[in-house]
C-alpha cells in the first residue's frame, strides 16, 4: 500500500485535449504540441532539402565554382544545357534508359508478384526471399559483380554463352549493347522492391471477387484484365512513378559499370551533373542541369499521376 | 501569432544549424607556431615514407607543424570542393597533376610564382617538364611530388619462351616482338596469350595514346589552348596501331588501363604499358619482370608522364602559405628528394640527383634512366578530363575499325570547343 492509492482516481481525458484546461487555451496548446513534434523533421527538411534547393536555384544563375568567386550570368547556364551536344546526348541516354528500364522492371515485378501470390506455388516463402535478395545487395557490390560476370576474358556469362557457340564480346564496351546491359542489371537489382509493393497490392484484393468471376466463367486473362489490373491501379501508378524517378536519376550503378562509356553512350544526366559539378567545378551549370532534371521529373510524375488518377475514376 | 511563433522557432533552429555548419577554423595564430593540414593520397609504402619526411620536418624546427591526412586520390577529388567552399579544407593538398589546372583556374590555389623565384626554394633544379604540369596561363600553382614516364613492363619468362632476347627499340620491332609472343594454341583465332596489351580507353594515367602520338610527332593540345589532334601524324599512328591489333592480333581489344594491369599480372600478356606500381604488382604475382622505355616512334622516343602535384589552397592565410613554402623547400632538399624517390619508387624530381644515388632501388634506377623521355600530359589544360574523354572516343572507335579521318575531325572540333570554354 502506498500513499498514492488513497488519491482519487484521475479523471479520464478524452483524446484531442492534450494537456488543455479549457477549450480555447487547449486548442492553442494542442497546436503548439503538434508544431513541437513537427519541428525537428521540418528543421531537417529545411536544412538539408529546401535550403540546398534554394541555394542551387540561385547558383544556377551564376558561374559559381564553389570557391567564392561567382557572377550573375542570367539564363546562360540554361541556354548551354539545351545547346551543348554532350548534355543533349546525356538527356537522350537518360530517356532511353527510362524507356527500357521502367516497363521491364514494372512488368517483371508484376508477373513475379502474381506468381508469388498464387497459393498453389510451393515454397512461396523461400522464393520470396530469394527473389528479394538482389535488392538488399549493395549497389556497388552488384555492379562490380556483374562487371566481372560480363568480363570478356574471365567472365562466367561469356564462358557459358561460348559453350553454346554464342560470342557477345565485351558488352560493356559495345556502344550498342552497353545501355541494354546496364538496364538489365538495374532491372535485376531493383525489380524486387516493386514486386513487394505489387504483392502487398495483390493481397488487398478480396479473393471473393475472383471466385465470383470464376463462377461467371471468366478465364485467367479476363480475371487479370478485369479484376487484378483495375484494383491494382493505385499500386501500379505508385510503382510506375517511383520506377520512372529512379530511372531518371540513374547514376551509381552505371558509374561503376561503364563510367558513362563507351563514347558517352551510357552517360546519364545525373552523371553529367556529377561531371560538371565535381570534375569541371562548374557548380552553377551543374545546378541548372539539376533543375532541368527536377522539372522534367516533376512533369512526368504529374502526367503519370493524372493518368492513373483518371483511370481510377473511370473504373470507379 | 502562432504562425509567427512557429516560423520564428523554425528559423532559430535552422539558424543554429547553419551557424554550426559555418564554424571557421583558419588556424591563423599570429606569430606563433603554425599547424597545417596536408591531404594526400599516398596510401601504400610511399605513404609511410612521406610520413617519415613530414615527421623529420616537424622535428627539424618549431615554427611549423604539418598534420597529414591520408585519403585516396578519388576521395580527395570528390571532397576538396565541398571542404574548401565550407572553409574546412586542407592548407596543402596533393592531387593527380592533371586535376590541378581546373582547381587553379577556379581560384582554389595560391600563386607560387614568388616562391619559385626565391633562391632558397630548392626549385631551380626541378625537372622543367614536371614544373610545366603546375603552370596555368603562365602562373605556377603547385609543386610536383611525383613525375614518372610511362614505361613498358615485360614478362621475362614469356620473352625467354618465345625466344625474344632483346627488348625492341622501335615500333616495328615492338610489333614484331609482340607477334612472336602472341600464342593461339587451339587455332580458334582468339589467342590464349597476347604479345602486348594496348588499352583503347581510360588507359593508365590516360597516357598510352599521347605517348604513341608523340612518338610519331603528333600531339593533342598545343600551348594549352589549341587543339591539334587532327593531324596526318596522328592519323598514321592510329592506322598503324589499329592495323597491328586488328590483323596481327597482338593485343586483346576493348581493354582499359585497369584491365591491362590485370591481364599482365595474370600472365596473359607479355608486355604492358604502366606506372611504377606495376613492379610491386608483378612481384606479388611472382612475375619475373623487366622495365624498358616505350620504343621510339618514327619521329621520337617519348612517354607521357604520370604526375602528382601539391599546392597551397586559397583557404590558407599568409602565415600558413609561408609555412607551407618552408615545407616545400625542405621537401626538395637533395637528401630529402633522394629519400622520397627511393621510398616512393618514382624517379627523383631534381635533375641533379645522379642515377648512382638511387641504384639501391632497381625500379627507380630503371625509370631514372628513361626519365628523359617524359612529357607532361596536357599541361595547362583546364578541362583536361573532357579533352581526354574525346581522345578516348577517337582511340576506342579507331580500334573498332571506324573511319579515322572523320574521328579526328570530330575530336578536333569537340576539343577546341572545350578549350574555348575554359
Amino acid at each position: 500500500m502506498t500513499a498514492s492509492d488513497t488519491r482519487p482516481a484521475r479523471r479520464y481525458r478524452p483524446p484531442g485535449q492534450l494537456g488543455g484546461r479549457g477549450p480555447i487555451g487547449g486548442q492553442a496548446k494542442r497546436r503548439l504540441t503538434i508544431a513541437g513534434f513537427l519541428l525537428p523533421a521540418l528543421a531537417i527538411l529545411v536544412l538539408f532539402v529546401f535550403w540546398p534547393m534554394l541555394s542551387a536555384l540561385r547558383l544556377s544563375f551564376t558561374d559559381a565554382s564553389g570557391f567564392g568567386q561567382e557572377e550573375f550570368i542570367g539564363l546562360d547556364n540554361y541556354v548551354e544545357v539545351f545547346s551543348d551536344p554532350n548534355i543533349l546526348r546525356a538527356m537522350g541516354n537518360t530517356v532511353l534508359y527510362t524507356v527500357m528500364f521502367t516497363p521491364l522492371a514494372v512488368i517483371l515485378a508484376l508477373v513475379l508478384a502474381m506468381a508469388l501470390n498464387s497459393p498453389r506455388l510451393p515454397l512461396r516463402g523461400m522464393f520470396r526471399t530469394w527473389l528479394f535478395l538482389p535488392f538488399i545487395v549493395s549497389l556497388a557490390v552488384a555492379a562490380f559483380a556483374w562487371q566481372y560476370l560480363l568480363d570478356p576474358q574471365v567472365g562466367l556469362v561469356n564462358y557459358w554463352l561460348q559453350t553454346f557457340g554464342i560470342r557477345i564480346g565485351n558488352v560493356l564496351q559495345d556502344p550498342v549493347l552497353a545501355m541494354p546491359t546496364v538496364v538489365v542489371v538495374a532491372v535485376w537489382k531493383n525489380f524486387a522492391f516493386y514486386m513487394i509493393v505489387f504483392l502487398a497490392g495483390l493481397q488487398d484484393i478480396p479473393s471473393s471477387l475472383y471466385e465470383a468471376a470464376k463462377m461467371d466463367g471468366a478465364g485467367p486473362w479476363s480475371r487479370f484484365r478485369n479484376i487484378t489490373l483495375p484494383l491494382l491501379n493505385n499500386t501500379t501508378g505508385f510503382v510506375l512513378i517511383i520506377a520512372t524517378i529512379a530511372a531518371l536519376q540513374a547514376f551509381d550503378q552505371i558509374y561503376v559499370m561503364t563510367g558513362g562509356g563507351p563514347y558517352r553512350s551510357t552517360q546519364t544526366v545525373v552523371m553529367q551533373i556529377y561531371q560538371s559539378g565535381f570534375k569541371d567545378l562548374e557548380l552553377g551549370f551543374a545546378s541548372a542541369l539539376s533543375y532541368v532534371l527536377l522539372v522534367a521529373t516533376l512533369i512526368l510524375s504529374l502526367v503519370q499521376f493524372f493518368f492513373t488518377g483518371r483511370r481510377e475514376k473511370d473504373t470507379a | 501569432m502562432k504562425k509567427l511563433l512557429a516560423a520564428t522557432a523554425l528559423l532559430a533552429v535552422a539558424g543554429l544549424g547553419l551557424a554550426a555548419c559555418s564554424s571557421s577554423d583558419s588556424g591563423d595564430t599570429a606569430g606563433g607556431p603554425v599547424t597545417l593540414t596536408f591531404w594526400h593520397g599516398y596510401t601504400e609504402a610511399d605513404g609511410d615514407v612521406l610520413q617519415g619526411i613530414v615527421d623529420d620536418f616537424n622535428a627539424s624546427q618549431s615554427e611549423v607543424t604539418i598534420e597529414p591526412e591520408v585519403k585516396t586520390w578519388a576521395v580527395i577529388d570528390d571532397t576538396l570542393l565541398t571542404a574548401l567552399s565550407a572553409d574546412e579544407g586542407p592548407d596543402i593538398v596533393a592531387m593527380p597533376a592533371e586535376r590541378l589546372p581546373v582547381y587553379a583556374s577556379k581560384g582554389a590555389f595560391r600563386d607560387l610564382t614568388d616562391f619559385y623565384a626565391s633562391d632558397d626554394s630548392n626549385t631551380a633544379e626541378l625537372n622543367p617538364q614536371a614544373v610545366d604540369m603546375e603552370t596555368v596561363d603562365g602562373t605556377v600553382y603547385g609543386v610536383p611530388t611525383g613525375f614518372v614516364p610511362l614505361a613498358v613492363y615485360y614478362n621475362k619468362a614469356l620473352f625467354a619462351a618465345a625466344g625474344v632476347t632483346e627488348f625492341p627499340t622501335t615500333w616495328d620491332e615492338w610489333v614484331a616482338a609482340a607477334e612472336k609472343l602472341t600464342v593461339d594454341e587451339n587455332g580458334d583465332g582468339t589467342p590464349e596469350q597476347y604479345g602486348m596489351v594496348l588499352p583503347d580507353h581510360a588507359t593508365v594515367a590516360n597516357g598510352v595514346w599521347p605517348s604513341l602520338f608523340y612518338g610519331n610527332g603528333g600531339d593533342i593540345v598545343e600551348d594549352g589552348t589549341t587543339a591539334v589532334i587532327d593531324s596526318p601524324e596522328n592519323a598514321e599512328t592510329l592506322e598503324y596501331w589499329s592495323d597491328a591489333v586488328a590483323t596481327k592480333k597482338i593485343s586483346p581489344t576493348g581493354v582499359d588501363g585497369v584491365g591491362a594491369d590485370e591481364l599482365f599480372s595474370s600472365g596473359k600478356v607479355a608486355m604492358t604499358i604502366g606506372g611504377p606500381w606495376m613492379s610491386s604488382i608483378a612481384a606479388e604475382n611472382s612475375i619475373d619482370y623487366g622495365i624498358a622505355a616505350i620504343p621510339a616512334g618514327p619521329a621520337e622516343q617519348a612517354a607521357s608522364a604520370i604526375g602528382v602535384s601539391m599546392g597551397i589552397t586559397a583557404q590558407a592565410g599568409d602565415a600558413e602559405a609561408a609555412a607551407a613554402e618552408t615545407f616545400f623547400s625542405y621537401f626538395f632538399e637533395p637528401e630529402v628528394a633522394t629519400a622520397w624517390s627511393l621510398g616512393s619508387g618514382w624517379p627523383p624530381l631534381r635533375t641533379d640527383i645522379p642515377a648512382a644515388d638511387v641504384e639501391s632501388n632497381p625500379t627507380v634506377a630503371a625509370l631514372t634512366e628513361i626519365s628523359g623521355t617524359s612529357r607532361a600530359l596536357l599541361p595547362g589544360v583546364v578541362n583536361s578530363s573532357d579533352v581526354l574523354t574525346e581522345m578516348d572516343v577517337v582511340t576506342q572507335k579507331a580500334l573498332a575499325g571506324d573511319d579515322i579521318a572523320s574521328l579526328l575531325k570530330d575530336a578536333q572540333t569537340a576539343i577546341q570547343t572545350t578549350l574555348d570554354d575554359q
